[in-house]
């Protein structure tokens, strides 16, 4: 698969909820193209074309990216700070998916300008109503934003 | 009768043959005024001042040519037809000075002819002169016609993109009226309220097409080497309801790369085989894509077994708005076929539709054959 | 730690198409409450709960249209996202412009998504709907704080 051409990056280091996440997206035909990244050193690698990714282009970013916070490596909040921090990616729509309870979470992905944030649901019924409710709303209904615009902006300094 | 007027400009050092000509054009049919000139210098600055209608040139002056005369006009950007008188002139010197610009030659001993000489040059001057002004008119008729094109395409543009929003609102609302009151009011008010749902509805529809079509002429027409297959894949894929419902067959040859537009070739596909697909016949629509090359053009053709079109209608249909059936049979505004041919136009193609033999049609379009390399086309 | 009954904000200076929201919200199942602010400099003063706003809730939601009167939708999405309170407040942009280059700009502003005003009723119903339903329904949304 060409990682230019990823409909969704899926980060997240536990297998069975991945699996869970992956199932349900291709159950409701959202996404032909899943990438997962394992840890937050990977997906921060994928979206800023670096590492083993360097042949990925801020022309092509997924058009949305599921992010869990606890992560090994780099943790989700870390990934989300440099992420939005970045004139090239802080447009790519960020939805926080997180078994976390803590308020503190909440507000602290809002602040740093996650674009949405879901706690996932234990059962897998429900958890495939939530993916296609997210599928449903930032793919059809959400208009995302249009990919290279950043990258071109950032470059001469408009944005 | 008065004789018509001409300015000479006799370039001569010899007198005798100065007077001599002079003598001969008092003879002709022409009210003649003229001056004399025997070096270059003095040509130069007396065809500047003067404007003389013909210059009469000996081709021997002494110390210079009379065909150096020419050259002095043409550096002086004059357009004076030059005349050449000598005394003896071998063909090849004759042929010589015509190729070079000079419009006629006449021999001292045939001075007779200079009559009809003078004649022919001015005819000639006056033909250049009306070809000149009809071009340039033509030139001017032709931006103002751009011009006001493109004042017309903005304005279709603008007005139909200003619409759209108090235009929804007018939908929405009576739609939402209807919603709330169907049945509680009286006959008449559910009957009146369905017509300004339905009069909307279709302005909306409307609306959108000529947004749609207004498009085309203001999109950059950036052409790229596009790969058909890929772009009637394309435009198939977003055909799968229709084609789902109506069981259509779609064969398709192999296509070529062009040069094109890769979206709006996408359109004229989408909208011949969307076409193909709703005048479909009783029987299964069978759709046919191909493409054949001819000399320096790709000839793309769609053919379809549905239920054809009048030839009377064959060039009506794609006129903007243009529609053979009511809305009860088929629905749509008409303005697919305007927008392929307006497509297909601005890539430099023409479009056309014929009947087929056996029943529905087919539609033609060119498109200009890449000038890539030759092994990179397909078919 | 999800709302009650979420608090959302519609800031739009169309009459029509407030009430078309507002219809449209209604129908979801989803309970909610809508505040209405008809320009920039309304909804500011809203969410600063300033004059007249003083009792107001804060909103969990910000529906916000980009063209206003007064400050325009762009002004109070940058104001918003640049206030250490009300950043983490979504902001939805709910907008008849669907020019790429607004799209865009108001995400770089930190516009949380962004909506185009459907055409139809039958769209626009549908789209509110799905908005309630994810951001009300299945998204967490911040509370507010005392």
């Amino acid at each position: 698969m060409n990682p230019n051409e990823t409909d969704i990056l899926l980060v997240e280091d536990s297998q069975d909820d991945a699996d869970l996440a992956l199932h349900a997206l291709r159950r409701e035909h959202l996404a032909n193209n899943i990438f997962i990244a394992r840890d937050g050193e990977e997906a921060l690698d994928f979206l800023l074309c670096r590492g083993p990714f360097s042949e990925r282009s801020f022309d092509h970013p997924p058009k949305l990216v599921l992010l869990d916070l606890k992560l090994p490596k780099v943790d989700g909040i870390e990934v989300l700070r440099q992420l939005k921090d970045d004139a090239r990616t802080k447009s790519i729509p960020v939805i926080v998916l997180t078994s976390s309870k803590e308020e503190r979470d909440l507000v602290r992905s809002y602040d740093l300008g996650a674009n949405s944030y879901i706690q996932k649901p234990v059962d897998f019924e429900q958890f495939r109503e939530t993916v296609k409710t997210v599928g449903l709303y930032w793919i059809v209904v959400n208009r995302l934003p249009p990919p290279g615009l950043a990258r071109r902006s950032a470059e001469q300094g408009t944005s | 009768m008065e004789k018509p007027q001409l300015r000479v400009l006799l370039v001569e050092d010899n007198p005798n043959d100065r007077d001599l000509i002079l003598r001969e054009l008092t003879k002709g049919e022409f009210e003649i005024t003229s001056e004399v000139a025997q070096t270059a210098e003095e040509f130069r600055l007396r065809v500047k001042t003067n404007c003389p209608d013909v210059v009469l040139a000996d081709y021997n002056l002494g110390q210079w040519r009379g065909t150096e005369a020419l050259d002095i006009l043409r550096e002086e950007g004059l357009d004076i037809p030059l005349i050449l008188v000598s005394g003896v002139l071998g063909d090849v010197t004759a042929v010589e000075c015509i190729k070079r610009g000079v419009t006629d030659y006449v021999l001292k001993d045939s001075l007779a002819r200079l009559s009809v000489a003078l004649r022919g040059a001015l005819k000639d001057k006056r033909t250049r002169e009306e070809r000149q002004r009809a071009q340039e008119s033509l030139a001017q008729k032709v931006e103002e016609l751009a011009r006001s094109n493109r004042d017309l395409e903005q304005f279709a543009y603008v007005a139909s993109h200003d619409l759209q929003e108090p235009l929804r609102m007018v939908a929405a609302y009576t739609q939402l009226l209807g919603d709330r009151y169907r049945g509680k009011l009286d006959d008449q008010a559910d009957k009146y309220i369905g017509y300004a749902v339905d009069g909307a509805a279709r302005m909306q529809s409307l609306i959108q097409d000529l947004l749609a079509f207004s498009r085309v002429g203001r999109q950059q027409t950036e052409l790229k080497n596009t790969d058909c297959n890929v772009i009637v894949s394309q435009a198939i894929r977003d055909l799968q309801a229709a084609i789902a419902e109506s069981v259509a067959v779609i064969n398709c040859e192999p296509l070529p790369s062009v040069q094109a537009n890769e979206s709006q070739l996408k359109q004229v596909f989408q909208n011949l085989i969307g076409n193909a697909i709703k005048f479909r016949g009783p029987e299964t629509p069978v759709i046919h894509v191909s493409a054949q090359r001819q000399d320096s053009v790709w000839l793309f053709t769609v053919a379809d077994n549905g239920i054809g079109i009048s030839p009377e209608y064959a060039e009506n249909i794609f006129t903007i708005f243009t529609r053979l059936h009511t809305r009860t049979e088929y629905p749509g505004n008409g303005i697919g076929l305007a927008i392929c041919k307006k497509i297909i136009e601005r890539h430099g193609g023409k479009i056309e539709s014929l009947p087929r033999e056996g029943g529905g049609s087919i539609f033609r379009f060119t498109l200009p054959a890449a000038r890539i390399a030759e092994g990179q086309e397909s078919g | 730690m999800t709302v009650k009954t979420a608090e959302i904000l519609l800031v739009d200076d169309n009459p029509a198409d407030r009430d078309l929201t507002i219809e449209a919200l209604s129908q979801s199942l989803w309970p909610s409450n809508v505040s209405t602010a008809i320009d920039g400099a309304d909804a500011m003063t809203f969410l600063r709960r300033e004059g007249k706003y003083n009792k107001a809730t804060r909103p969990n939601l910000v529906l916000l249209d980009l063209n206003l009167p007064r400050k325009d939708g762009r002004s109070v999405l940058a104001e918003m996202k640049s206030n250490a309170a009300l950043r983490r407040i979504p902001v939805v942009i709910f907008s008849t412009s669907q020019a790429p280059l607004d799209v865009e700009r108001c995400y770089d502003l930190g516009a949380n998504s962004y909506v185009s005003k459907p055409s139809t009723l039958q769209d626009w119903m549908t789209a509110v709907k799905l908005l309630k339903e994810f951001w009300i329904g299945c998204a967490c949304l911040p509370r507010e704080e005392n």
